[in-house]
């Protein structure tokens, strides 16, 4: 190191050398500037040095000072190696010719004659801001070392530490009161090397609890593809992350650090699952995690990675809730499960408040109320209410509605499944009644909101229903059809007028509904309304198989198949015969399909 | 495809810069010629009862309207903007090339995504994808996990949803090189460990449960050519293999609407309906296993109801708007249920089940970000994204060509061709790469990796 220079020679001893260089002048002798300082003490160190630059090389010195230079050159090169390689008569020649010489043994290296850019003797290397250290003031220059000097302590007590820790055998044994020394000494470190070097330390690194974990990190060179320039807080942590994983490690300090990357990153599936994994194994309360869980929820609305966590602890927490005469524990026999169902409610709503659509919030609240059975919870039927009082547009709610109407136990058949358009024979009448009617008063609220159109017919698949029955309500909203003062104000009735017809047999009127559509009302459907699919305009609703004959369970592929199963018993001609054009070769090839699904029916 | 959205944008023009009165200034007789007025009117039937979802819904409308009526870009006889290539392909290659910056972070899980919408997105706008062969092996390596199937990216947990853009990616690309990057027995074990009682998949090791993941392993069991039988370690019921149960899955979303939800119980919605379609069609001919399992009457009416005018896009639910992105999930819907109309033979061409010029004008007109920015929106007041630039152009492709499905020995049944029968709007320039409609790939990759993979015996 050249600061290693002990103290500046005599200026006596310089004068003697005959030299001259202007940072030798005794007026810089308190140099402004480290680079000075370091010139100086060349000059000093080397008096040969600039003389032989000025006369052109070694061989420009005269003998004497030539010679002065070599025995210089060799004992510095030697003392380096810690050998003087000669005999005694040529050792103690030489140490008499340098004493002769009154240069100083010991100076800056002379650096094969060359200087650093900008005439520097040294290159101190630039601070973090970017400045030359060469050109720290003396004052400044000390500070720096001091700093320096710390870093060193600091390093030297943190191994001391180690040494200690794995002495008691980790970290658990020791007081508590030397790790906080520790943490205290890595956070003065830490510090002191951003100022230093611009060095980030990680808040992992630095954090004793922490030092046995060897970080993997991403290593994926430079061609990757779609690349992110992480921030070192991210990319710290994501590689104590991988480490841990891979140890499979599930302990607080784990789920500590899933936390902080969820909270840099909510949308990490792999943080999330293993989250879980922590809190299953570790057992944490469920009421913790949901409290926390919520305000990242809240934080993040659009994140959807919460949902399957949160339905993760309920699955694992449910068994908690006590069976009540050997029953699962639903809303309706536990007043637990209904007080934490509310409170899931509650967070629900406030959930749906920002967005009364979002997908992931609607279809947590299904799996809610299978699992804990809400089907009859009041709370839980009027909010859906209330929903669609607000917005009787809001086909999530319409659709909740239909969810638990018709998935309740108490109305479905569960053994097996039946499809959500065919009918189910459990489904009691007024339940199908009150649907209906329900349907039928918000659709006048607005006519043309396709959301109770919808759920119209999927109560009167559901429930069994001829499409037919609904004839005079949707003629309310279509006037003088096929007329010059034709008004429609709703395509929905038109629509389901246009099935009601074709059901009755009624053809051509079913026709000019549709093509009225086509003409006029819904015409960016006239592909599907004009099209040559005409086994697609036959009613969707299954009463028929409801009629004539129960659900068979074992064998779905056939009562599930639609064009069969819809038009078994009826008069097939009705429907078959109704395309929008009679004897349009398109219809007539079209229809093809329900005949050979027919034929494939076999019943 | 909900689950891979990037939804990292920053708030577009607010729409209600967008002049009213200008909208509905229909006194240009210059428009009116050009454009059918379908698409530049508001509905012909308006509820006066106000709520949230109609506020919404009017102005999407509003803010559609002039780039539908008169737009401003060049454009052809039929009132159609032209598709600026160079500015889409330059967008994605920034998100392929450049290293995005410390705020895209949220996107760390779904760089796979990247991959696959930006490769698959340069390859449908012409452009040469070869040279990301290199790189990509490289970058999708890391995402490999010894255990079986990709991740998010190193040290992240193997995901369907990821796997399977992964999977895409290197297949669009294609060749041995790539293929092989691909632990073929590995991702087998994997697969069969994420296989449910109920017929489905989970997307990850304790990961949700979803048509997604139906979807995403019928494509990569598929694509693979992967043993059915489970791994040994899972083999629990006998008889129960990788595809057992899945249609019935399946079946098990339709809802009462006709749509298809994300899981049981759910509300209908695009994106599912896609990933329950596009499943059914890899485990068996449209025409027979579609009709077997699904309510074809229901599913087509709620499928047709998500077309809107005077927009002409799709919206992915019911009383929802339209969007960008659903030109591929709902649109990518119609030659598979045209193809189970049609059993054994070619769908007709003539007819449409769906305005195929109302979804070209929206995504030429409303869909284009035609600032030097480029890429594709969801609509004109989002900002493009890769995402979005993937879905618009697959459905761009879609309604640009008809599709035919038949049945032949050891053959490709899936045939593409453009579609001609009806009055086209775009120019023949702006006519963009195919696809197959199941894989979302061009179909010539879907041959090739399958034929690689079908040589190989075993592992
Ligand atoms: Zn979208």
């Amino acid at each position: 190191m050249p600061s290693k220079s002990k103290g500046a020679p005599k200026a006596k001893e310089q004068a003697n050398t005959g030299s001259n260089p202007s940072s030798a002048n005794p007026s810089n002798i308190n140099p402004k500037t480290i680079n000075e300082r370091s010139a100086y003490r060349y000059e000093v160190g080397n008096p040969l040095a600039s003389k032989k630059s000025e006369v052109g090389g070694v061989q420009g010195l005269s003998p004497t000072e030539r010679a002065t230079w070599t025995n210089l050159t060799y004992v510095r090169k030697a003392q380096d190696q810690k050998r003087l390689p000669l005999p005694n008569k040529a050792n103690k020649d030489l140490w008499k010719s340098i004493n002769e010489s009154g240069v100083p043994l010991r100076g800056l290296d002379e650096l094969e004659g060359l200087k650093f850019p900008g005439n520097k003797i040294y290159d101190w290397g630039r601070d973090r801001a970017g400045r030359d250290i060469g050109e720290y003031t003396p004052e400044q220059f000390k500070k720096r070392r001091g700093k320096r000097l710390r870093v060193t302590q600091l390093e030297v007590l943190g191994r001391q530490f180690q040494a200690l820790r794995r002495k008691v055998g980790g970290l658990a044994t020791l007081e508590d009161e030397e790790i906080d020394k520790e943490r205290i000494r890595r956070e003065e470190l830490a510090k002191l090397r951003m100022e230093l070097y611009g060095e980030k330390t990680g808040t992992y690194a630095q954090d004793p609890e922490w030092d046995d974990i060897e970080p993997v990190a991403q290593v994926e060179g430079e061609g990757a593809l779609a690349s992110i320039a992480y921030s070192d807080d991210y990319a710290e942590a994501m590689s104590y992350l991988r480490a841990v994983m891979a140890k499979k490690e599930h302990s607080p300090r784990c789920l500590r650090l899933t936390e902080n990357i969820i909270l840099m990153n909510p949308a990490h599936y792999t943080v999330w699952l293993y989250r879980f994994s922590i809190i299953s194994s570790l057992n944490i309360s469920i009421k913790n995690e949901i409290e926390w869980l919520n305000k990242v929820s809240l934080a993040h609305l659009k994140n959807y990675q919460i949902w399957h966590h949160r339905q993760l602890l309920l699955d694992h927490f449910y068994p908690l809730f006590d069976p009540v005469d050997g029953q699962p524990a639903t809303a309706d026999n536990s007043e637990e499960v209904k007080e934490f169902a509310l409170s899931e409610m509650g967070f629900l709503k406030k959930m749906l408040d920002e967005d009364a659509k979002n997908y992931h919030v609607w279809s947590y609240r299904q799996y809610l109320v299978r699992k804990l059975g809400l089907w009859n919870l009041s709370e839980e039927i009027g909010y859906v209410e209330t929903l669609i009082l607000e917005d009787v547009r809001n086909n999530s709610a319409w659709s909740h509605r239909f969810f638990i109407v018709f998935s309740n136990p108490a109305h479905a058949s569960s053994n097996p499944e039946i499809p959500a358009t065919k009918f189910d024979p459990k489904v009691p009448a007024d339940v199908t009644e009150r649907e209906v009617g329900y349907a039928k008063r918000k659709i006048e609220e607005a006519p043309q909101n396709q959301s109770p159109w919808n759920y119209l017919k999927g109560v009167l698949a559901r429930g069994g229903k001829k499409v037919e029955e609904m004839e005079e309500f949707c003629l309310q909203f279509v006037n003088k059809l096929g007329e010059a003062e034709e008004e429609v104000t709703s395509s929905h009735a038109l629509d389901m007028l246009a099935e009601a017809w074709a059901e009755k047999g009624e053809k051509e009127k079913a026709d000019l509904a549709l093509r009225r559509l086509a003409e006029k009302w819904d015409r960016i459907r006239e592909g599907k309304e004009k099209g040559g699919h005409a086994a697609l305009i036959a009613p969707a609703h299954s009463y028929s198989s409801a009629t004539s004959r129960s659900f068979h369970p074992p064998r779905p592929q056939k009562n599930l198949h639609s064009f069969g199963a819809r038009r078994e018993g009826r008069n097939r001609s009705k429907t078959d015969g109704y395309p929008p054009r009679a004897g349009d070769e398109s219809a007539s090839k079209a229809r093809k399909p329900g005949a050979e699904h027919e034929g494939a029916q076999g019943e | 495809m909900a689950a891979g959205r990037g939804g990292f944008g920053i708030g577009g023009p607010d729409s209600e810069l967008i002049d009213e009165e200008f909208v509905h200034d229909t006194s240009s007789p210059h428009v009116a010629a050009m454009v059918p007025d379908l698409f530049t009117h508001p509905a012909p039937i308006v509820d006066p009862l106000r709520t949230t979802t109609s506020q919404a819904q009017k102005e999407t409308v509003n803010e559609c309207l002039p780039f539908l009526a008169d737009c401003h870009q060049p454009h052809n006889d039929h009132g159609v903007s032209q598709l600026s290539r160079p500015r889409h392909a330059a967008f994605v290659r920034k998100w392929l090339d450049q290293r995005m910056s410390r705020h895209f972070v949220a996107v760390d899980a779904s760089r796979p995504w990247f991959l696959y919408w930006c490769i698959e997105s340069l390859d449908l706008l012409g452009e040469d994808v070869s040279q990301y062969g290199d790189r990509l092996v490289q970058t999708a390596s890391w995402m490999q996990n010894p255990t079986g199937g990709f991740g998010g990216g190193f040290g992240q947990t193997s995901h369907l949803a990821t796997s399977y853009a992964v999977i895409l990616a290197l297949a669009i690309v294609g060749g041995g090189a790539l293929y092989d990057v691909i632990d073929r027995r590995a991702m087998w074990k994997w697969l069969s460990s994420l296989k449910q009682p109920n017929g489905s998949f989970a997307m990850a090791t304790g990961g949700e449960v979803d048509v997604r993941g139906a979807y995403c392993a019928a494509v990569i069991i598929s694509l693979l050519n992967l043993p059915l039988e489970l791994a040994p370690e899972h083999c629990n019921p006998p008889g129960f293999n990788l595809y057992t149960g899945l249609a019935n899955y399946v079946q098990r979303c339709q809802t009462y609407e006709g749509g298809i939800s994300g899981k049981p119980d759910a509300e209908a919605h695009g994106a599912y309906a896609f990933c329950a379609l596009g499943c059914l069609s890899i485990l068996d001919s449209p025409d027979r296993i579609i009709p077997k399992y699904l309510d074809i009457p229901r599913l087509v009416s709620w499928t047709s109801s998500r077309q809107y005018a005077p927009e002409g896009g799709f919206s992915g639910r019911t009383n929802k708007l339209v969007d960008g992105c659903y030109s591929h999930w709902i649109g990518g819907c119609w030659p598979l249920v045209e193809a189970c109309l049609s059993p054994g033979g070619e769908t007709d061409s003539t007819t449409s089940l769906y305005s195929r010029e109302g979804l070209t004008r929206y995504i030429l007109n409303c869909c284009q970000d035609t600032t030097k920015r480029g890429g594709l929106r969801d609509k004109p007041s989002r900002l493009s994204d890769a995402y979005h630039t993937c879905y618009v152009l697959a459905g761009l492709s879609s309604a640009q060509h008809a599709f035919s499905y038949s049945e032949r020995e050891g053959l490709e049944p899936w045939g593409v061709s453009s579609h001609t029968a009806a009055e086209q709007v775009f120019g023949e320039v702006d006519r963009v790469g195919t696809l197959h409609p199941v894989y979302v790939i061009p179909q010539s990759k879907v041959v090739a990796i399958k034929q690689y993979f079908a040589s190989k015996s075993g592992f």
